[in-house]
């Protein structure tokens, strides 16, 4: 077997790459469905205490291999004119709670007053993951009133948004008073990225089939339908993701790094098979097939996403068409890489990544066991190295960005900063509006070639750490260029603050790795996705054969 | 008192240390020190204010004092308080040679902060000096490095909160008409 080189960070790290970011098997939505329909799993509705419009509380209990855990959610009256996307909204048609273990009556009544406040409320480390969605209006009411007249919905319609509530937040890790991640990263089921946050959002997508069929049997006891299996595995939860998600691939540079290498090395693996068998050419066809079903559905009012998928759409076409000639060749899969590396877009070519993986879980899968990331041991600087050695390491880590010139104002037009109103990300126009002296730390490529030359100043054989005493402004400069000297996929490869950045490109590359479809940028900085969508339903798990997903 | 998860102690010091004056290197050394001080001590929240209202009056050590701690030389204090950050990075950066060890540091401000610093490494404060404004320490070699605690909370009260968080109100940018209209991006109502 020839083994096949990881592509390199120069072209996995670009931006416009990151923006055509498809997912894999190995994304965490993924991950969380193989582990619970190999453990199976079971859900169990504790609590569904609604009223005929569908308001009031419901507990949905998901008994794992070794503990319990349960979605607390709460379905409230809204004005219309409060419904927003936004994640600083002050109310929401539905909140939750990602409950550890199964909550008592006083317990339910304590999260009653606090989930409807979000950010308002206080919780304890009883709360794993804490989340509030909306409804998408006129579907949910459309899908409602069919049902309750004893119709199934159009399905076109239904698919062509995907989901019926859509979320806004999903917060873990410690805000608010919740359960820090430290308390359950040593618990198997939850140890991998994202594993409590998907569970609670593969809960809610449970919860917002139960609601709508219940609504739809309140308004019609004698004649409503429930929503058709087919159509309940069709739905997804909705997602509305904007710039506060932007900086978390900046912020976790040796996470952002392990994302990166599974799916790269799971790619050079399937690249160096010697063969495509028969029973992973069938799974290729299928994916495919389904992959072409979705991008016929995948609309997108944004002119550089439409655009992209039309072009994803004719490369799957020409895909298809030659498929057989390269699944013959000598290693058929770097063959098949390789035309789409000639011919395709860059939304065709990651759709191949995604599509070349699904066959072969038996070969990438344990990947998955190391997207996680534990990001003290990155923390510690070495301070006995020299200077020399540290600007060296510099010039050749950030070669790329030495075709940057930020003298030039459309290289440095941007600066991220924290809004005191909001107390979220943001991205001012520097030679437009004050506070760029609060500047984050975000502009790596800048900083990078700031230290570098800074550096130059100092005698070659002086160390860093005696550098660092004198300037202490580089600390957090000179540790991130560390860490992207030991770990080649931690940075992004472009300017973080230059006039043309699209800050959805980050938001998708990460989502992507959430399992997210159905990219739907509504601006250059937000964008709505769908989770989950054709996915198992989490009540299914426990009695579904073999392994799924 | 408000019960915070570490996570919350964390990003509050850092931002607080920040916007004290700290480097944003700095700043996120401390937000980790921080955390472990939580774990342990009630006054975690208090010992960051102090830190946060003195930064301005600790001295970094100066490399003439930093090469003596590293020949094994006996110290000599300086007038104004050692900053307990500055000198524990100075320390993480370049540890001293086990023939340096143990090394009295003389005058050092806030030597909690000196002591959570080092709590990771394979140095530590032989008798910590709990809450001190000013004290001697002496650095020892520490066989086992700790691993962080779980299953703690960084219980905090109103008054400390509230100072703590107009220093971290100081790395916040005020909005303008225009940054308001342009927001995260997001739709103002939802009607779809």
């Amino acid at each position: 077997m020839t083994a096949i080189a990881l592509r390199p960070p120069e072209v996995v790290m670009c931006l416009e790459r990151l923006g055509a970011a498809h997912p894999t098997r190995l994304s965490f939505l993924r991950q969380l469905i193989r582990r619970a329909t190999r453990e199976k799993w079971r859900v169990r509705k504790h609590l569904f205490d609604l009223n005929d419009n569908g308001f009031g509380r419901a507990v949905y209990a998901v008994e794992t291999s070794a503990r319990t855990y349960s979605l607390v959610a709460f379905s409230t009256p809204l004005d219309d004119e409060k419904r927003s996307d936004r994640v600083i909204a002050q109310a929401w048609d539905t909140s939750y709670v990602l409950y550890d273990g199964l909550p008592d009556a006083a317990e339910i009544a304590r999260l009653e007053a606090n989930a409807p406040l979000q950010e308002a409320g206080r919780y304890t480390r009883s709360e794993l993951v804490l989340a509030r969605a909306n409804k998408s209006v006129r579907l949910f009411e459309d899908v409602a009133s069919a049902l309750a007249r004893g119709q199934q919905p159009d399905e076109e319609q239904l698919l062509g948004v995907g989901y019926l509530l859509r979320t806004t937040a999903v917060y873990g890790n410690g805000k608010f008073g919740i359960a820090d991640r430290d308390e359950i990263a040593a618990r198997p089921e939850l140890a991998g990225s994202f594993q409590a946050e998907m569970l609670t959002v593969w809960l809610i997508r449970s919860f917002t089939l139960d609601l709508v069929d219940h609504i739809a049997r309140c308004r019609n006891p004698a004649g409503a339908v429930r929503l058709a299996p087919q159509l309940r595995r069709a739905l997804g939860v909705g997602n509305a993701t904007g710039l506060g998600m932007a900086p978390f691939l900046v912020r976790h540079p040796l996470l952002t790094h392990n994302w990166f290498l599974a799916r790269e090395t799971a790619l050079a693996r399937v690249r160096a098979e010697p063969e495509a068998g028969e029973a992973e050419r069938k799974i290729f066809e299928q994916a495919l097939a389904d992959l072409a079903q979705r991008v016929a559905r995948w609309h997108s009012d944004d002119d550089r996403q439409a655009a992209a998928t039309r072009s994803l759409a004719a490369d799957l076409d020409r895909l298809a068409e030659n498929l057989d000639r390269l699944l013959a060749k000598p290693q058929p899969w770097d063959a098949l890489y390789r035309f789409a590396e000639e011919h395709f877009s860059l939304e065709g070519q990651e759709a191949c990544v995604s599509l070349m993986l699904e066959p072969h879980g038996a070969l990438v899968d344990e990947l998955g066991d190391i997207m996680k990331a534990d990001e003290t041991p990155g923390h510690a600087i070495d301070g006995g190295m020299d200077c020399a050695s540290l600007r060296q390491a510099l010039l050749d880590c950030y070669s790329w960005a030495r075709a940057i010139d930020f003298a030039q104002p459309a290289a440095n037009a941007r600066f991220w900063y924290v809004s005191a109103e909001k107390l979220e990300p943001r991205l001012g126009e520097r030679f437009e509006e004050d506070g760029a002296e609060l500047e984050q730390p975000l502009a790596t490529a800048r900083d990078a070639l700031s230290l570098a030359a800074a550096l130059a100043q100092e005698p070659a054989p002086a160390s860093v750490a005696d550098f660092l005493l004198r300037r202490p402004e580089w600390r957090h400069a000179v540790r991130r260029a560390q860490i992207v000297a030991k770990f080649p996929y931690a940075e992004i490869h472009d300017n973080l603050i230059g006039a043309e950045l699209r800050p959805v490109d980050i938001l998708r590359a990460k989502l992507a790795f959430f399992g997210a479809r159905s990219f739907d940028p509504r601006s250059d900085r937000w964008l709505r996705i769908a989770l989950f969508s054709g996915e198992p339903l989490i009540e299914d798990v426990a009695t579904m054969a073999g392994e799924a997903a | 008192m408000i019960d915070l998860s570490l996570n919350e102690v964390e990003t509050l010091c850092a931002k607080a240390a920040r916007g004290a004056g700290f480097s944003w290197g700095l700043a996120e050394d401390i937000g980790r020190a921080a955390r472990r001080i939580a774990v342990e001590d009630e006054n975690w929240g208090m010992a960051m204010l102090c830190l946060a209202e003195n930064a301005q009056s600790l001295t970094a050590p100066d490399p003439a004092r930093a090469a003596r701690w590293r020949k094994g030389e006996a110290d000599k204090p300086a007038q104004t308080p050692l900053c307990p950050i500055r000198t524990a990075a100075l320390l993480l950066d370049a540890p001293l040679p086990a023939s340096a060890l143990p090394l009295a540091i003389l005058g050092v401000g806030l030597p909690v902060w000196l002591d959570a610093m080092l709590r990771r490494s394979a140095m530590r404060v032989a008798r910590p000096a709990g809450l001190a404004k000013r004290a001697d320490v002496v650095i020892e070699h520490r066989a086992e490095i700790e691993r962080p605690a779980t299953g703690r909370r960084g219980a905090i009260d109103e008054r400390t909160l509230a100072a703590l968080n107009s220093f971290a109100a100081r790395t916040y940018v005020p909005e303008s008409e225009r940054s308001r209209m342009r927001g995260a991006g997001g739709g103002r109502v939802d009607d779809e």
